[in-house]
């Protein structure tokens, strides 16, 4: 049997390595503004996990009373939206690049779960507000899980809720989306399809003519 | 290895970047965003619905949510797995099989239990409610079907609910005496009474006491309604909601989903088959060539596309080919 340690210092020298993390340069089909969704999409992240250790330093129902928690809470509802709207232009743009192609299949995968994932996450997120849209989804959202058996998810505890959106769902998309960047980083962005050149350069011809 | 890659091109360059001045460059844009957004329209919120309001503004109909709860007519005293053994919601076996994990006796918690803490602050109420729980569970029956058909002739007056005369035993009283403890506030302290704990995490009896026809019934929750596309409206109107449920949502409006006997556990199966389908789009042949046939990637790759049209034609040079796997 391989030796474990060996294997994961040689997987670890890569993926932990400086070359992997902040590279200096990149293809050249990758540039402009749909090249920055996926990193607007981690950013959003990034701005969503700020804003809610916030809020979970001052207690759930912080936002109801005090002023700047209430922004906080604004700021952490918008980031949820920028999160959700970026990571679906990052679908689009991944979908109809065919990202999956040279190897690049789990990398999409994982994104799928993180897409998943981040569902439930702001579900409870929206559920542990406290206003009517909370009491509503919690009333109505309840009888899906139950149907399915997944009853021990109890959207009416809040209590549950709060553990579920600010520690267990957070942390596990977390993972993902961590492991969906890693990937990235390894086998970089997927290049272009090979197309025929003639097919694109006819009309140089014509310009050059 | 690209090379193993017949469909991924290999004739491209590596060009400078700052992925530093990129992330960051990112970051700056979503904060802006976010703090304009936030400062420009706040965020959405919308009063709750409470057992107090509920009771102020609709007497009557909060007695008959009670006395539904009692008779086990309501929603939740007949709903099963995983609150009860009863069978009213019960979408699936797998639902079935659960079994009872949150207990909810909806006629113990919703309302004896909050009468006998009443009664111990208002003394006039515990005969009533004695001569109740003492009853054999036949004479209860009868005084349940009794008081559903005489609350429908109640009338308001003063604010208090006025019976007409029948044969329902000590329920005016007690429902009335409910009513009283609605109206104060402190109802809902009582449905979430943990005596073993202090702390009060868990809303689910105060939820599933107003789950059925208060928040139903709500003006303010009918465009969160399913029919109406539920979850991806918002509660207060102009602002976004999770607009990105819109794929379950929809398939909650087919027909055959909606008037299914078991609409949730059909919707969310229906709607966990297009995650899969999404997720699986590498492997699933004809579909995973769907993008190649659209062409929408000559548009996003279309300055890629261009020089390198330029350079094969007129230099019928290649591009250093830089592979990166």
């Amino acid at each position: 049997m391989a030796n474990w340690t060996v294997a994961t210092k040689r997987m670890a020298a890569t993926v932990l390595s400086a070359d992997t993390w902040l590279p200096t340069e990149l293809p050249e089909y990758a540039q402009g503004f749909m090249y920055m969704l996926g990193s607007l999409t981690a950013s959003s992240f990034v701005v969503l996990i700020l804003s809610g250790v916030l809020l979970a330093m001052n207690g759930p129902a912080s936002w109801s009373y005090n002023g700047a928690m209430h922004f906080v809470a604004a700021t952490h509802f918008w980031a949820v939206q920028a999160f959700f709207f970026f990571m679906m232009l990052h679908l689009w743009r991944v979908f109809f690049t065919g990202a999956w192609r040279g190897g690049r299949g789990l990398t999409w995968l994982l994104g799928a779960v993180a897409f998943l994932v981040a569902i439930p996450t702001a579900f409870t997120g929206f559920l542990i507000n406290g206003d009517l849209y909370s009491q509503w989804n919690a009333v109505q959202a309840k009888d899906g899980l139950n149907a399915l058996g997944l009853g021990w998810v109890n959207l009416t505890n809040a209590g549950q809720m709060y553990g579920m959106h600010v520690v267990v769902l957070p942390l596990t998309l977390a993972a993902i989306v961590g492991l969906h960047i890693t990937l990235v980083r390894l086998k970089s962005v997927v290049p272009p399809y090979p197309e025929p050149a003639p097919a694109v350069s006819l009309q140089e011809r014509r310009g050059d003519a | 290895m690209n090379g193993a890659h017949p469909d991924v091109a290999q004739d491209y360059q590596q060009v400078p970047e700052d992925f530093l001045k990129h992330l960051l460059g990112t970051l700056v844009i979503v904060i802006g965003l976010v703090v304009a957004a936030s400062l420009l329209f706040s965020y959405p919120e919308k009063q709750p619905l409470t057992v107090k309001a509920y009771a102020t503004q609709h007497p009557i109909a909060f007695e008959q949510v009670l006395l539904r709860a009692l008779d086990g007519q309501g929603q939740i005293a007949n709903y099963g797995p995983p609150y009860n053994h009863g069978t009213g919601s019960v979408q699936s076996f797998v639902q079935a099989r659960v079994g009872v994990l949150h207990p909810v006796n909806a006629a113990t918690d919703f309302v004896l239990k909050p009468l006998r803490m009443a009664a111990s602050i208002n003394p006039a109420i515990a005969p009533a409610l004695n001569r109740f729980v003492g009853a054999s569970a036949t004479q209860q029956a009868a005084w349940e079907a009794q008081a559903a058909s005489a609350l429908g002739h109640a009338t308001l007056r003063g604010g208090s609910v006025i019976w007409p005369a029948s044969a329902a035993g000590p329920l005016p009283q007690l429902l009335n005496a409910g009513l009283s403890l609605g109206r104060s506030g402190l109802m809902s302290g009582a449905l979430t009474r943990n005596p073993a704990v202090f702390t009060r995490f868990d809303s689910q009896n105060t939820l599933l006491f107003l789950q059925g026809t208060p928040l139903q019934t709500n003006p303010a929750t009918q465009t969160l309604a399913g029919p109406n596309w539920g979850i991806i409206h918002p509660a207060v109107n102009g602002y976004p909601a999770a607009w990105w449920m819109t794929v379950p949502t929809w398939i909650y409006q087919w027909p055959a989903v909606a008037n299914s006997a078991a609409p949730d556990a059909l919707a969310l199966m229906i709607g966990f088959l297009f995650w899969l389908a999404l997720a699986l789009t590498p492997w699933i042949p004809g579909w995973n060539r769907v993008p190649r046939v659209v062409g929408i990637h000559r548009l996003i790759w279309r300055e890629y596309y261009h020089r390198r049209g330029q350079v094969g034609s007129r230099h019928h040079e290649r591009s250093p080919v830089s592979v990166r796997e």
